[in-house]
């Protein structure tokens, strides 16, 4: 669940119409509409990436009216299929997948049993990958790829399709590198012991 | 052997910190000093510590680019050297900015290449680039050459052994490139010193999706894997030239490698890390309670005291360094933050990426000119006390504790309480031997480096 209480607002009198926001904007808020940029406010989640990455200056974030709440509860869908989609991309249920909305895994499950197709309305609709925007996008894309979904990239740079995972490492290159201990730390995770960066932090 | 606290390095002001505090940590009553070479004597001594200074700092990195072969670079090529945002953060930042300098200096020189870039690879935003570029005088420096790129910035796909990953472009558009960072351990309960420097190409050189990957779809020793199938790539060896690092011990800045094979460089690097941050790390798991204050200019995980970031306290309990440990999840109850840590108190950190710490740790923020410049998210679990006088007293009577220690950006001594000063004196013997006769031959031995062969303090191009 995560509330969001700013606005990211355009100056088009700096803006230049690059279309840099339109390329990072994790939910696809903010376009460029006659080579100005425009944000649609039921989108913007106020991660500040477009004003972090604008090189005019033209964003700043302003007060909303009213919040806007994400977030999914886990427990409108079917709770067989949710534990069966966290299985299937190899998440504890219970595992925060963010680091900073520490949105667990079976919200993000529940937001694409219940109909989120891309990373775009995942975060729509939970709120995930709104603060540093950074380690959580393999973990959408693997629960996105473990309910059969195709996930094609925008076109642009928003985001692109990484699969580099521990478990479709090819056993030749396995072999070849044992220093980085690939199958222990696939049997450690077989036997769900095996830590990523969240649970590190905890 | 505890002497007056020591002055910390400056903190540099950004937009990612609030406003800079009034007092710091060491100007407390009660907190004193302990030179780390009062407690490991064989820790690698410093070429420089502090001051404007930095001709030895150019002299070193002369000295290293010696025997680096440039010959693959013309005149009328382009090359982009490589910098890092961590690397700002260590001793204030002067002597990486130095280094990056001297680097450009002698390319030019002995190449006669004009076309000599630095692309600054933030960690996060690159309003990081906006802050650090000026702040140093890199873009004089380098004629205006100069350009900030991040996680988010277009990529450039490259063809790994592990299937396609992404790197940044603007850090492959020139037809050379140099690798240009630094040895700080920082984060080894991430990396576990497997190609500790080679991580950049992922954590540095590359886009958020690949960055996630390495840290959230293989376990810590296997991520590894990642940032060596971007480095081994053909896309990345056609226009790899050579590496420079910053080299460091916690007594503060030890000198500059450089090679044009990373691989050796960093086997070099592992030695020299497991030898001189070793016993440092050790003796961190030995601390049974104490205070710990943030105070300095960075990320709370990355706060050096005594060279060491705060993450390695946070995270004390587990040798990292031993790969036979695997990850292991929290369940398990073995790998939770450090329960030594009885309070924090922060009079300084960049506002966010701690959420969990204060859902720990009881937390005390030193006054509310502080409070106003932190994420809501971080207040919500911590209070909030009137100065950093008051914030100390308060951490100090609830965690019914003496010890103190101080994370303020420090090198060459650590800032502490009298009593964590002589309760790691008490300790040092211990661990040095330790470290010496069993770990320090173990971690070597798995990392395939017999530990007969790198006897002495600092292993550098010749030696190793
Ligand atoms: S990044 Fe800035 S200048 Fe470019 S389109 Fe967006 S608002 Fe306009
Ligand atoms: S603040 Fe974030 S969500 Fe809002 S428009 Fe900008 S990039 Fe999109």
């Amino acid at each position: 669940m995560k509330k969001v209480y700013l606005l990211s607002k355009v100056d088009e009198t700096k803006c230049i119409g690059d279309k840099i926001c339109e390329n990072v904007c994790p939910t696809g808020a903010i376009k460029v509409v006659n080579r100005k940029a425009r944000v649609d406010e039921t989108k913007c989640a106020a991660c500040l990436e477009c004003l972090d990455m604008c090189n005019e200056g033209a964003i700043r974030m302003v007060p909303r009216e009213r919040p806007l709440t994400m977030g999914v509860d886990p427990l409108d869908v079917d709770q067989d299929e949710l534990r069966a989609l966290c299985d299937r991309a190899r998440f504890d249920p219970d595992d925060p997948i963010c680091l900073c909305t520490l949105t667990p895994a079976k919200e993000v499950a529940a937001a694409i049993l219940k109909g989120a197709q891309t990373p775009e309305e995942v975060t729509l609709m939970t709120g995930i990958r709104t603060s540093c925007g950074m380690w959580c996008m393999a973990p959408i894309l693997r629960l996105l790829k473990a309910h059969g979904l195709e996930t094609a990239p925008p076109k642009g740079y928003r985001w692109y399709d990484v699969d580099a995972n521990l478990w479709d490492i090819p056993e030749a290159v396995s072999q070849k590198y044992p220093e980085y201990y690939l199958e222990e730390d696939k049997k450690l995770y077989d036997e769900s012991m095996l830590d990523n960066l969240i649970l590190m932090l905890t | 052997m505890l002497e007056t606290a020591i002055q910390p390095p400056e903190i540099m002001p950004s937009v990612f910190g609030p406003e800079l505090p009034r007092q710091r940590a060491a100007d407390l009553p009660g907190i004193v000093s302990l030179k780390v070479s009062q407690l490991f004597e064989d820790i690698a001594q410093a070429i420089y510590l502090r001051g404007d200074d930095l001709s030895v700092v150019r002299q070193a990195t002369k000295e290293a680019l010696d025997v680096v072969d440039m010959g693959m670079i013309k005149a009328q090529d382009s090359i982009n050297i490589l910098c890092s945002e961590h690397a700002f953060n260590i001793l204030e930042g002067k002597p990486y900015a130095q280094m990056l300098k001297t680097i450009k200096d002698v390319v030019q020189e002995r190449t006669g290449c004009q076309n000599i870039r630095l692309r600054f690879c933030a960690g996060g935003g690159i309003t990081e680039a906006r802050e650090i570029i000026p702040y140093f005088q890199l873009d004089s420096h380098f004629g205006g050459q100069v350009r900030g790129t991040g996680p988010f910035d277009r990529g450039v796909p490259i063809k790994t052994e592990i299937g396609t990953l992404y790197g940044l472009a603007r850090v492959y558009d020139a037809d050379w490139f140099i690798h240009a960072h630094n040895d700080d351990p920082r984060e080894i309960y991430f990396h576990r010193l497997i190609d500790r420097a080679l991580k950049p190409f992922t954590m540095s050189y590359a886009r958020f999706e690949t960055r996630s990957a390495y840290h959230m779809n293989f376990g810590n020793r296997s991520s590894n894997i990642v940032p060596r199938a971007i480095f081994d790539s053909p896309f990345v060896q056609e226009k790899f030239a050579f590496t420079c690092f910053l080299t460091t011990s916690p007594a503060g800045i030890t000198g500059v490698d450089a090679d044009n094979d990373l691989h050796q460089l960093n086997r070099r690097l592992t030695v020299n890390t497991l030898n001189s941050y070793g016993k440092l790390m050790r003796i961190f798991a030995e601390i049974d309670e104490c205070v710990a204050v943030l105070d300095a200019g960075r990320w709370p995980w990355y706060l050096h005291a005594g060279g060491l970031t705060s993450g390695n306290l946070f995270k004390a309990p587990i040798d990292f360094m031993d790969l036979s440990v695997g990850s292991i999840r929290k369940e398990k109850g073995d790998v939770k933050l450090n329960s030594a840590v009885k309070a924090l108190v922060i009079n300084y950190a960049w506002r966010e990426l701690f959420v969990e710490l204060p859902r720990i740790y009881p937390t005390i923020v030193a006054g509310s000119a502080l409070a106003r410049g932190l994420a809501k998210r971080i207040l919500k679990h911590s209070v909030v006390a009137e100065s950093l006088q008051t914030a100390m007293e308060f951490a100090l009577r609830i965690s019914k504790t003496d010890k103190v220690i101080v994370f303020d950006g420090s090198y060459g001594s650590i800032n502490l309480s009298p009593a964590l000063g002589e309760y790691l004196l008490e300790k040092a013997p211990e661990v040095a031997q330790r470290v010496e006769e069993k770990l320090l031959p173990m971690w070597l031995l798995q990392r395939g480096i017999d530990s007969e062969a790198v006897q002495g303090p600092v292993l550098d191009r010749r030696s190793g």
